[in-house]
């Protein structure tokens, strides 16, 4: 077998290489023996960094020197709801700074969660001359300075999409940047952006470009504007519209209407800020070949919802506000048979009584009727055991399971129990299941139901949950794949954690907020765990000016080769080997 | 994942140094009581006050759902309950211009009151009669395709829906 390996020439054995594409694959081609690792670390072109502390950009580019794909993640995905102080970390310039010199072919850059200054996008727009994407998703920090700076520079860009990115004080004039000899833009999205773009300038690089495939607009781009920019652009594949509201008039619904039958290839449709429902009817000539649909910001009602959906029989993804109610889920499952992804926002988040009539049902309809349906993201007022058991039977390859009830603690309000058999049936029937967010009054019991079933999960996030330490050590102890595990306002202390110290080496994360985890202990994981950065985020000050049994406010515990990080803030602290020292 | 099945000393840390959870427990009761301020919809204080347990719930970490959505609901909210309509007035001579609610006013003769307040003088519009004092200005509008009208001259509603920004400029005749 040895015999065999080293009478293939390199380049055979690196045009094997170059078919293999997952990270997993790769990383199984490198461990086979010495020179498969250093032909496999010669070609390989993507590179995915889960936690950017984990490693350090010089380790990143001695093992792997010929790279032209980097995505990077920052920040916890707590971050998201404003659980993580700003100013933690998730600084991108180093990175891009040692890329700079080390790949200057670099051609694609993914961000999520990260710190990107507009002196970072200057130093990506003239060090990379063959750049062609970049993603900043929920990034921030940086303004439209640095978007033109990309948009003069970038001469061969396809891809520049802002999803979900705050930017700093936009103004709309960025886009005239990019020269009129650029024509290479496939994909924009821009929908994030709270201020106007030049119209006239989005409009003339629309046209300019004949291979976009996707434009994702703000909400700043009125209706009328919307049909010539469709117009110049037939062959969008994906659109997310702007303000999809304006007087009722009969040439403006005919000249939208018109742009949109114009488009033949649209397959996704996200946008529609404040929508007047009788503009709706122009999107029904296109509905029946929509497979994505994202109506997190339209506030339509259910009449107008069943309206649209029933027409979209191809649908896969739908992303919608709970005005759709239980009547409209029922509707999509019995329209929309290839459904695979639903998600279901509230559109009242913050009132104390339901403002819809949506509640488990309309879950167990789309379930009952949807065979296809494995991703569910679902925030409803109430539920029951009896639905949880329901939709676990009905969808046995599940692999994302998300339910928000509300109200923390929510009982199965039939009942009045715990959702701990809900849960247990959803982790028992779903083998597959990858990802699962609790919600509910939950007692250690799920925990258990979890660390026993639930073999393949990776992602756990728990909120208001649990009795005692036990449950923690279900779930460190059960659950063999676990990478990434968030946990808020729980009953989970020192105990499970210290007992399944080694277990978080294996993860790439795990958070906690609210809970009973002891200062102590942490310095004590800091000590023993050289290859985990126990972070203390406590905003009440130095975590030593009380007492060591004190609860630490936050906990970010994650495995890293870096060691501590040198970029914190004031209200972290690292615990290391030496922080027994310096704190007593 | 050899090393998880066996309880080597390396994977589990005795924790018998450290104060036994039941000197915790008395927090756990209080977390319960205060879970009924958490019914009620209350936002509690952050740990900041000092009980580390106290959960600490606010209108910004919870239900889960990400700021830009949260920012689109609240802004349609406040389109439904409490319609507001800004725009900006600005007065010849003076680059700042000022903020007005439109709908907080029933009608021309209201909004006219309001900027004779704001910017200390008169304001000449269409209804005005006869007289005009010695100092006077005029009001006028921007509307939608960006030309600049005389306020007054078309019904209030129909002011609402194309007015962008107001003008007050000094009238010279």
């Amino acid at each position: 077998m040895l015999r065999m390996a080293r009478s293939l020439p390199e380049e055979v054995l690196e045009h094997v290489f170059s078919f293999i594409h997952s990270d997993k694959d790769r990383n199984a081609i490198s461990m086979v023996c010495k020179s498969w690792y250093e032909i496999e670390r010669w070609c390989r072109r993507r590179i995915f960094v889960g936690n950017c502390y984990a490693v350090n950009p010089s380790m990143v580019i001695r093992r792997f020197p010929e790279v032209r794909s980097v995505e990077l993640k920052g920040k916890p995905h707590f971050a998201d709801f404003n659980l993580v102080p700003d100013g933690w970390g998730g600084y991108v310039y180093p990175w891009i700074a040692a890329m700079a010199n080390a790949y200057p072919w670099l051609e694609e850059i993914s961000l999520k969660r990260m710190v990107v200054t507009d002196e970072t996008l200057e130093l990506i727009a003239k060090s990379f001359k063959n750049f062609k994407v970049l993603v900043l998703s929920s990034c921030e920090g940086f303004s439209t300075d640095g978007l033109a700076a990309i948009a003069a520079n970038c001469r061969n860009l396809r891809q520049l999409d802002l999803r979900e990115s705050e930017v700093d004080d936009p103004s709309g004039h960025w886009l005239s940047h990019f020269p009129d000899s650029f024509t290479s833009l496939v994909s924009l999205n821009i929908s994030c952006l709270g201020s106007e773009v030049n119209f006239s300038a989005l409009e003339h690089l629309v046209g300019r470009c004949p291979n976009l495939r996707t434009l994702r607009l703000n909400r700043a781009v009125p209706l009328d504007r919307l049909a010539n920019i469709l117009r110049r652009a037939p062959q969008l594949v994906e659109l997310g519209a702007g303000t999809y509201s304006a007087e009722l008039r009969p040439d403006v619904f005919s000249s939208i209407a018109g742009a949109f039958s114009g488009c033949k290839e649209l397959k996704s449709l996200s946008g529609f800020w404040d929508v007047v429902p009788g503009y709706l009817p122009a999107i029904y000539p296109i509905c029946s070949s929509l497979t994505s649909l994202n109506l997190s910001y339209a506030t339509i009602q259910s009449p107008d919802l069943v309206k649209l959906v029933s027409q979209c029989q191809s649908l896969q993804r739908l992303w919608v506000l709970d005005y759709i109610e239980d009547i409209g889920l029922e509707a999509l499952a019995a329209f929309c048979k290839d459904l695979q992804e639903l998600r279901v926002f509230p559109s009242e988040p913050f009132a104390l009584e339901p403002n819809v009539s949506l509640t488990e049902q309309g879950l167990v309809s789309v379930s009952e009727g949807c065979l296809k349906l494995h991703s569910v993201l679902y925030f409803c007022r109430q539920m029951t055991n009896d639905a949880l058991v329901t939709i676990a039977r009905n969808c046995p390859k599940m692999t994302r399971f998300r339910l928000c009830i509300i109200e923390p603690r929510t009982s199965d309000y039939i009942t009045l129990q715990p959702l701990d058999d809900g849960f247990g049936a959803i982790v028992e029937h779903c083998k597959d299941l990858r990802r699962l967010s609790l919600s509910g009054l939950l007692t250690d019991r799920v925990f258990e139901y979890i660390g026993t079933h639930a073999k393949k999960l990776e992602m756990l996030s728990v909120a208001f949950a649990g009795d005692s330490d036990l449950g923690l050590h279900h779930v460190l102890y059960g659950c063999e794949n676990l990478r990434k595990l968030e946990i808020r306002d729980c009953p989970f202390g020192d105990k499970a954690l210290l007992a399944n110290a080694a277990k978080l080496e294996t993860m790439r994360s795990l958070w906690m907020s609210s809970c009973s985890v002891s200062f102590g202990a942490c310095k004590l994981l800091g000590q023993k765990m050289p290859r985990l950065n126990i972070e203390v985020i406590d905003e009440r000050g130095p975590p030593d000016s009380r007492p060591e049994s004190c609860p630490v406010e936050k906990l970010y515990i994650y495995r890293t080769l870096a060691g501590p990080r040198f970029d914190m803030p004031g209200f972290v602290w690292t615990m290391d080997e030496d922080s027994a020292l310096r704190f007593s | 994942m050899g090393r998880r099945g066996s309880a080597s000393s390396s994977s589990s840390l005795e924790s018998s140094n450290y104060p036994a959870l039941s000197s915790r427990s008395s927090l756990y009761q209080h977390n319960r009581d205060l879970s009924t301020d958490l019914r009620l919809g209350l936002s509690i204080a952050t740990s900041s006050q000092g009980n580390p347990s106290t959960p600490s719930v606010s209108e910004s970490d919870w239900p889960p759902i990400k700021p830009f959505l949260k920012e689109t609901l609240a802004a349609e909210e406040n389109e439904c309950n409490s319609a507001t309509f800004f725009v900006k007035v600005y007065m010849e001579g003076i680059p700042i211009g000022r903020k007005l609610d439109l709908l907080a006013h029933d009608g021309y003769h209201n909004l006219i009151r309001t900027l004779d307040h704001m910017f200390n003088t008169t304001i000449i519009w269409a209804e005005m009669d006869g007289e005009h004092s010695e100092q006077y200005h005029v009001l006028t509008y921007e509307d939608k395709e960006g030309d600049w009208l005389m306020v007054g001259d078309v019904p209030w509603e129909m002011f609402l829906s194309s007015v962008r920004r107001l003008k007050i400029t000094r009238a010279d005749i």
